[in-house]
């Protein structure tokens, strides 16, 4: 049931010796690591492991301590996040962050909105934006709730919309942070199927999820991280099945 | 009472613009600012001073008034950029607390507390409009403009790159979005508009001085934007005219002691404004906010 045979693309991004500190804490310790063309990475690990901020790192949310960063062969350090985000590297939030008080049409056509100032707009391009949002909300399954605004939206429907966002931008990598947790069954499906359905249609991911069925069903490689230390980084059936990394994930520690 | 009505529709109008400029990084982008009489004022005085020493016309002096505020708008996007919430409000503040001491004792440029006298009226196109007849023509009209360039800009990418700003910064510049640019187009559209208002009351009143810059007019355009209803287009328009009319009309009312008519007028203001905030927290255009 594991798609474990990895298609090893050029590496997109590669990330050296990449290090943040928050006062005594290392929330990322020294980690390296390269996503490539059309793989999914999937990063687990603990609560507190880094994960958010090694995302936080990459995006340019965050300043790092130390390391380097290179998307496309160029470096991005000290690159404003909406640059790196117009670049091709695009991220979801834990907490979403949706643009509460607009529309889920709006959520979705404001996330393919880079200008400043509005530019005008042929037609043809027009349409065509429009066909390409109404094809990511039957996907995700908003299509009813197009006028709805986000905040009356229920909890999987802002989940979906949060991935919506993304899906409608033309984004190389994505970045996903625990875009599945708390969803329903139903949901998994209709979200693995998004997933695998981007992934073939060439878009690169990198995703922090710790529903193991969901892990095992999309990952070509899982990146283990705990205490801001990448403990390992390869093949699913190797990390999941080390005795060791299991005894950390499932916090059998002091 | 034409010329009462007339010169009822030109501070109307005059107020709506100022509050719909307000509204546009109030209700959109959630600035906050106390700030607003400040250009008001800029252009005000800006206005009145290219009109006595360069020119009159609507098109030298009214723009020469949008370019001085929308410049002098940077500085107060700056804190904008920087701190949002109340941290901003209180930069606002002082802001306006700063321009009221600027505009007093400036004297080559605003008069001191003297003011400017002897404005001369706009000359549109070689007509000289000073009756109010004629005056709420040339207000209404700005008014209009005004309505629709913000409207406009409002409904388009800018608009939604403004209230996905207000809704989430990180996330915005998650999808791409220029946020410091964006919120300081968004001051500078905002001042340089509301300056479009100072031109017109200081060609309409052929004086002005600093009292009508203070702190209290900043105060009066966010109460009219807020009861109107932050971020709808007719909340502003609304606001503005019910909070001009109501003192006239409570003045009409003859059995009432004509000494009291202040103090009335502020209990009036200050019940309604507060049953207002409890019962239709949107203002009276605007709709309630979601659960
Ligand atoms: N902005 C911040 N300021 C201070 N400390 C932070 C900040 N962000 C994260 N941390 C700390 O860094 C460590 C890593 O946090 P992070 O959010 O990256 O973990 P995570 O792996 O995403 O955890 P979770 O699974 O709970 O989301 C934690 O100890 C956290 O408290
Ligand atoms: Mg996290």
């Amino acid at each position: 049931m594991s798609s474990t045979t990895p298609q090893l693309g050029e590496p997109l991004m590669q990330i050296r010796n990449l290090d943040k500190s928050f006062g005594g804490v290392k929330a990322v310790d020294n980690v390296t690591m390269d996503l490539r063309a059309g793989i999914v990475t999937t990063l687990v690990g603990p609560n507190g492991a880094g994960k958010t901020t090694f995302f936080n790192l990459i995006t340019g949310n965050l300043a790092r301590d130390g390391g380097e960063v290179t998307w496309l062969g160029r470096d991005i350090a000290g690159i404003k996040p909406h640059r790196i985000a117009r670049a091709g590297v695009m991220r979801t939030y834990q907490d979403l962050r949706l643009f509460d008080g607009m529309t889920v049409w709006e959520n979705v056509l404001n996330a393919t909105e880079y200008g400043a100032l509005p530019l005008p707009m042929s037609s043809s391009a027009r349409a065509e934006r429009r066909d390409r949002i109404e094809r990511v909300l039957e996907r995700t399954g908003l299509a009813d709730k197009r006028d709805t605004r986000a905040l009356d939206l229920a909890y999987a429907e802002r989940k979906f919309l949060s991935m919506a966002r993304i899906m409608a931008t033309r984004a190389r990598l994505w970045l996903l942070d625990e875009p599945a947790s708390g969803l329903d069954p139903n949901s998994y499906e209709r979200f693995l199927t998004i997933l695998r359905e981007d992934v073939a249609g060439g878009v690169t991911v990198c995703i922090i999820e710790h529903n193991l069925d969901i892990v095992i069903g999309i990952s070509d490689r899982i990146a283990f991280l705990d205490r801001g230390k990448l403990l390992a980084d390869g093949d699913p059936q190797s990390v999941l099945n080390d005795p060791e990394l299991a005894r950390i994930y499932f916090g059998d520690r002091e | 009472m034409e010329a009462y009505i007339y010169n009822l529709v030109n501070l109307i109008a005059i107020y709506s613009i100022l509050a719909v400029t307000l509204n546009f990084i109030m209700g959109y982008a959630g600035i906050y600012s106390l700030a607003h009489a400040v250009f008001f004022g800029l252009g005000a005085y800006t206005s009145s001073w290219v009109a006595q020493n360069v020119s009159p016309s609507i098109f030298v002096s009214y723009p020469a008034a949008m370019v001085a505020a929308g410049a002098v708008s940077l500085f107060l996007a700056l804190p904008a950029l920087r701190v949002r919430g109340e941290y901003f409000v209180a930069a606002s503040l002082g802001l306006q607390v700063l321009s009221v001491t600027i505009y007093s004792e400036w004297k080559g440029f605003t008069g001191g507390i003297g003011g400017v006298l002897a404005i001369p009226p706009v000359d549109v196109l070689g007509w000289e409009v000073f009756r109010p007849g004629q005056f709420a023509i040339l207000s209404v009209a700005v008014l209009v403009l005004v309505v629709l360039l913000t409207t406009a800009l409002v409904r388009s990418s800018f608009g939604r790159n403004l209230r996905a700003i207000r809704d989430s910064e990180s996330a915005a510049a998650s999808f791409g979005k220029n946020v410091p640019m964006i919120k300081t187009i968004s001051v500078v559209i905002s001042a340089g508009l509301a300056a479009l208002a100072g031109a017109l009351y200081a060609s309409y009143l052929s004086f002005i001085n600093v009292e009508s810059f203070t702190l209290d007019t900043s105060v009066l355009i966010m109460a009219i934007v807020i009861i109107g209803g932050t971020g709808t287009v007719a909340g502003p328009i609304v606001g503005a005219a019910i909070l001009l009319i109501l003192p006239s009309v409570i003045s009409y009312f003859e059995f009432l002691p004509q000494t009291e008519i202040g103090s009335l007028q502020q209990i009036i203001y200050g019940l309604g404004m507060t049953l207002l905030m409890i019962f239709r927290p949107g203002g009276l255009v605007g709709r309630r906010p979601g659960r």
